[in-house]
């Protein structure tokens, strides 16, 4: 099968899951609605001041749509920095650059910006500097001749993550009190309705930032050769290093800025979907956009209905899936490497 | 000339109206941050996500308006019969959204700003209230009574309350104050400062904070200072509430050091935290404790 119809069956395919897991995340939830209620809402139906429109359009489905963006740049952030390092295992949380969109943003809580239009616009500004930040030092630290090797970049990774959850908990213990319980809990990374102003930014951040790295998709595929090769090839390594490093920190900063820290997104679902696609960078970019949207959008919807009317936060639902497959990962198929 | 007659007659509607018990009047109240709130007519189903506002709706007879509250709103048991809508800093919206409410109480101190804006996107009414004095708190009751329309109650409760302090007051008026050390949390030690109610508690019950110089609400406070100030009562915050036994106060550690004045007196004490630290009704039982743990002298 060519590459092309591949690439449209599996877009086909996971478009289809999407869409069944809205439908699914839009229906249920601790309110209870009926599904007819739901549908009258959806179907504008239902009186603008009526609950079930105020829970179906203003509570869930801008949270959908906000699990779905965020998913999937995390994933397209994952499959970047995997191609970018040619490493396996890199990803935003582990490389540490989610901890530095982190410490962005709890500093720009503290300077005051809060999540309306402009001021979201400095937060994700804030994140996109913190996570430049730490993935330049990582990279920093791991690079040598010739390539970087796994144990180096992982160390490095962890050694930055560490610096910056230092960094944010020098920030937290030189806050007032009261604010601590909201910024730990910010922390834990968690999904919210997003105002309709702030989602179009975020939409539009997360979105260019794929299309940044979908347009790169053949290269990285050359530079997946080696870097010797894929300049023999034509490709300009050092340019392409380093757009691909800023659109993955800029999908990295703007998930961090309007959801909070979560992790493993982009190690769990690019690897599900090499299993299946293969290595070509080209059908991974699209699908894992689908697929990241649909594995935090599930995760979410989960995070919601599990304890109601209590909420987890999706951040431990992602750990608690991503954590013991990065172990299995590094003891099965990457043994050899270490 | 016209426009102008019709705003004097709506004034003077208005002030025909100014009763809050006016049928459909629209009343708009200042919160206790200065936020302007509006409503179309006093709320008749009110969440609750303060704890202290729980109660005070309670002791106000106004419990059937309160269609939710949080899981940590425990008091009166009453209280616990009506729906959560789960934890201060993380209430599910679409719980309380189903709850119909037309007014939220939420406070600056233990809820997140960002559940107020989420809220006030929604059109739902948030009223933020903040107390860290006894002052505050009789005015957070009047407000709660105005807004739920039970004026002779607030009298009744609050001078209540007055009364009970000031019985306290007069006791122990003729003992000299003892220095108090509070320890709201051990390991670090976090204790009231100058903006906690904790600290005019102590006073009125006749002692004086060590820690009450402090800027913050709740300083992490040194050991070696707290001990080089010689307290002569010491009070542990007991965390535990109900079954679970998590945060209950160990006065072991303190047992140990014994050249501290409170220790060798037999002044360490371990106090439920909710009397202390919630700006309610219960304030006048907080005060009591206190006194008896400061002065057992002035109650044979």
């Amino acid at each position: 099968m060519s590459a092309a119809r591949r690439l449209t069956l599996a877009l086909g395919i996971l478009t289809a899951v999407l869409l069944a897991v809205t439908a699914v995340a839009l229906f249920v939830g601790s309110a209870g609605l009926s599904p007819r209620a739901v549908a009258r809402a959806l179907a504008g139906q239902a009186g603008a001041e009526s609950v079930e429109s105020i829970v179906t359009l203003q509570l869930r489905l801008p949270r959908v749509v906000a699990a779905v963006l965020a998913g999937g740049a995390l994933a397209v952030a994952g499959v970047a920095f995997q191609g970018l390092t040619r490493n396996p295992l890199a990803e935003p949380a582990v490389l540490g650059v989610s901890s530095g969109a982190a410490f962005g943003v709890v500093l720009a809580q503290i300077l005051g910006l809060q999540l309306t239009f402009l001021q979201a616009l400095g937060v994700a500004t804030f994140a996109f500097a913190g996570a430049l930040m730490a993935a330049a030092a990582v990279y920093l630290i791991a690079v040598v001749p010739g390539g970087l090797s796994i144990q180096t970049l992982l160390l490095a990774g962890v050694i930055v993550g560490i610096f910056f959850t230092s960094a944010i908990t020098v920030l937290i213990s030189v806050m007032d009190y009261n604010r601590l319980g909201g910024i730990i809990y910010w922390l834990l990374g968690n999904l919210a309705p997003i105002p309709a102003g702030s989602l179009a930014l975020f939409a539009v951040l997360a979105l260019g930032g794929c299309w940044l790295i979908l347009r790169h998709a053949r290269e990285l595929n050359l530079l997946a050769l080696g870097e010797e090769a894929a300049v023999q090839l034509g490709v300009d390594a050092v340019r392409l290093k380093r757009r691909v490093f800023v659109a993955a920190a800029l999908l990295t900063g703007s998930v961090v800025a309007f959801t909070g820290p979560i992790g493993f997104v982009g190690l769990v679902v690019p690897h599900l979907l090499r299993g299946i696609l293969g290595q070509d960078n080209r059908l991974l970019v699209p699908t894992a956009l689908v697929g990241g949207g649909i594995f935090l959008l599930a995760a979410d919807t989960l995070a919601r209905n599990i304890v109601a009317p209590a909420e987890l936060s999706v951040g431990v639902i992602t750990s608690f899936c991503g954590a013991p497959f990065f172990v299995y990962l590094l003891r099965t198929r990457y043994r050899a490497s270490l | 000339m016209r426009r102008g007659l019709a705003a004097t007659l709506m004034a003077l509607t208005l002030l025909v109206a100014a009763p809050v018990t006016a049928p459909g009047a629209a009343l708009t109240v200042r919160d206790m941050l200065g936020r302007e709130v509006t409503l179309p007519r006093p709320p008749q189903r009110i969440v609750s996500l303060v704890p202290s506002v729980t109660e005070i709706i309670f002791a106000l007879g106004a419990e059937a308006r309160l269609v939710g509250r949080t899981d940590f709103c425990d008091y009166p048991a009453a209280a616990l019969g009506k729906p959560s809508v789960g934890g201060m800093v993380n209430p599910n919206l679409e719980t309380l959204v189903t709850l119909r409410p037309d007014l939220v109480f939420a406070t600056d101190e233990g809820n997140r700003e960002d559940t107020v804006r989420q809220l006030t996107r929604l059109g739902i009414a948030v009223y933020l209230v903040h107390a860290n004095r006894i002052a505050e708190t009789v005015d957070l009751i009047a407000r709660v009574g105005a807004l739920s329309e039970r004026p002779a109650d607030v009298a009744r409760v609050s001078g209540e309350m007055l009364r009970r302090i000031d019985a306290v007051r007069k006791a122990v008026a003729p003992f000299p104050r003892r220095r108090v050390l509070y320890v709201l949390w051990p390991d670090p030690l976090i204790v009231p400062g100058r903006e906690s109610m904790l600290t005019e508690l102590i006073e009125v019950a006749g002692g004086v904070s060590i820690t009450a110089n402090d800027a913050e609400a709740y300083p992490r406070f040194s050991l070696e200072t707290a001990v080089a100030r010689a307290p002569e009562v010491i009070i542990l915050a007991d965390h535990s509430t109900g079954t679970s036994t998590a945060g209950r106060a160990a006065p072991e550690k303190w047992k140990r050091l014994t050249s501290v004045p409170a220790i060798q007196a037999g002044r360490l004490h371990s106090a439920d935290l909710s009397i202390l630290h919630r700006y309610g009704p219960r304030v006048p039982e907080g005060i009591e404790t206190l006194a008896r743990f400061i002065h057992p002298e002035a109650f044979p």
